[in-house]
């Protein structure tokens, strides 16, 4: 079992769905998808680097062989993968304050989902339903999302500075320069140790 | 809606492993033990091989029983979930797996049902057709950089702090050739290499509710 790697955690979680429910859910995820606004607070969060939401029909689990025992399900099933920094119970935290209604949109269609807020139910319910990594790998183990954000902005920033750089005078690039500092001071964060996760 | 957010792909496979009494060790745990030995930094295949941001392999024993009044049901089959957030949809993907990491393909997927090897690519690619679930709703913090580009990133951020700090003051014309030699290094420096530059812990569970 390995559900992290350097700054990332990575969380599985299933829950069974009424059939007829998907369809509902499958409308609520093409709203978010097409309304950007809507995804403002999952952004705003700032430590998920990816996450997702997959239904599996109960009659697409993937049949390879004749020899594969069909599967005899009654209830569809909602995967969800995230990749965020930080504890587990930050996480649910976060979650539970910052984004209850959207959360609640989305999981309320599973079966005994008690709502994401109070906290307390919300944590019983994710930890159930929650299943182990075996293999985790990230490109950037060192990295936060946020430090990700930064590093682009900064290579933008000094690529800007960059192509000036060479037919300014001096006292030119020292003006541009110091316009360049100030708008990538926010973003300079080293990438040292995560905080303890355990 | 779909695999795909901007130039970001997050592909997901559902491989249901053998069920094979008189294997021993089950195929279930055969694929767990080879994942617990698999190196997670510079020398595991999605650093190896190109094109991988995060990825994920989980053995999914059973879905699970919330409780009453919802019926409990099993599945039939165990299956290997594999999660992936990639710069190119399936097919270029899997070609630079197979072009890179064959080895380690084999050995994860020989225990899954109608596995057909990597020798055969176009019958590799139909079965990780037939294993893909579609993504419902996908989500990326930054969704239009590739992984190269994104480590260059992280590389350049730290060398542009450093140069801050120790420029402090300096003559505009000083400045300004410092500044030019800076970006001609910078831009010289090869890619920093994936998987790399990690905190040590030598603990990696982090289970639930911790």
């Amino acid at each position: 079992m390995s559900n992290i790697n350097g700054k990332l955690y990575a969380m599985n979680a299933i829950t069974p769905m009424k059939p007829w429910k998907t369809w509902i859910l499958r409308l609520i995820f093409f709203l978010l998808w097409h309304i950007k606004s809507k995804q403002a607070d999952l952004i705003n969060l700032s430590f998920i680097q990816f996450a997702r939401w997959v239904i599996i029909p109960r009659n697409r689990f993937p049949s390879l062989s004749s020899d594969q025992k069909q599967e005899t399900l009654k209830y569809d099933y909602l995967l969800f993968f995230s990749n965020f920094n930080g504890t587990w119970n930050q996480y649910i935290d976060a979650f539970s304050d910052v984004l209850s209604d959207g959360l609640n949109l989305i999981w309320r269609w599973s079966e005994k989902f008690p709502g994401s807020v109070p906290v307390t139910g919300f944590k019983e319910y994710i930890a159930r339903v929650q299943f182990d990594t075996d293999y985790y790998y990230t490109s950037y183990p060192q990295a936060t999302a946020n430090d990700t954000k930064a590093a682009h902005i900064v290579v933008a920033a000094l690529d800007t500075l960059a192509a000036q750089a060479e037919t300014q005078t001096p006292e030119q690039f020292q003006a541009a320069y110091l316009q360049f500092v100030l708008a990538a001071q926010a973003n300079l964060g080293g990438l040292g140790e995560a905080p303890a996760v355990f | 809606m779909s695999n795909q957010n901007g130039s970001v792909y997050g592909l997901t496979f559902l491989c249901p492993i053998l069920n094979d009494a008189a294997a021993s060790p089950s195929h279930d745990l055969q694929i767990r033990n080879y994942l617990s030995k698999l190196d997670t930094g510079a020398g595991s295949p999605f650093a190896i091989a190109p094109g991988t941001h995060l990825a994920r392999l989980a053995v999914m024993d059973d879905v699970i029983y919330v409780g009453s009044p919802a019926i409990e049901e099993h599945l039939q089959s165990k299956y290997l979930v594999f999660e992936t957030n990639c710069d190119s949809d399936l097919e270029p993907y899997l070609r630079g797996l197979v072009g890179a990491v064959t080895s380690h393909i084999d050995a994860i997927w020989q225990h899954c049902t109608g596995y057909p090897g990597c020798a055969d690519f176009s019958r590799l690619l139909a079965y990780m057709k037939a294993c893909q679930i579609t993504t419902s709703f996908f989500f990326a913090a930054v969704n239009n950089k590739t992984v190269p580009q994104t480590l260059v990133a992280l590389q350049t951020q730290q060398a542009v702090a450093q140069f801050i700090a120790s420029h402090q003051g300096m003559e505009p014309v000083q400045l300004q050739r410092e500044f030019l030699d800076f970006i001609q290094w910078l831009r010289s420096q090869p890619p920093p290499a994936p998987g790399v530059g990690g905190p040590l812990r030598a603990i990696q569970t982090g289970g639930h509710n911790e």
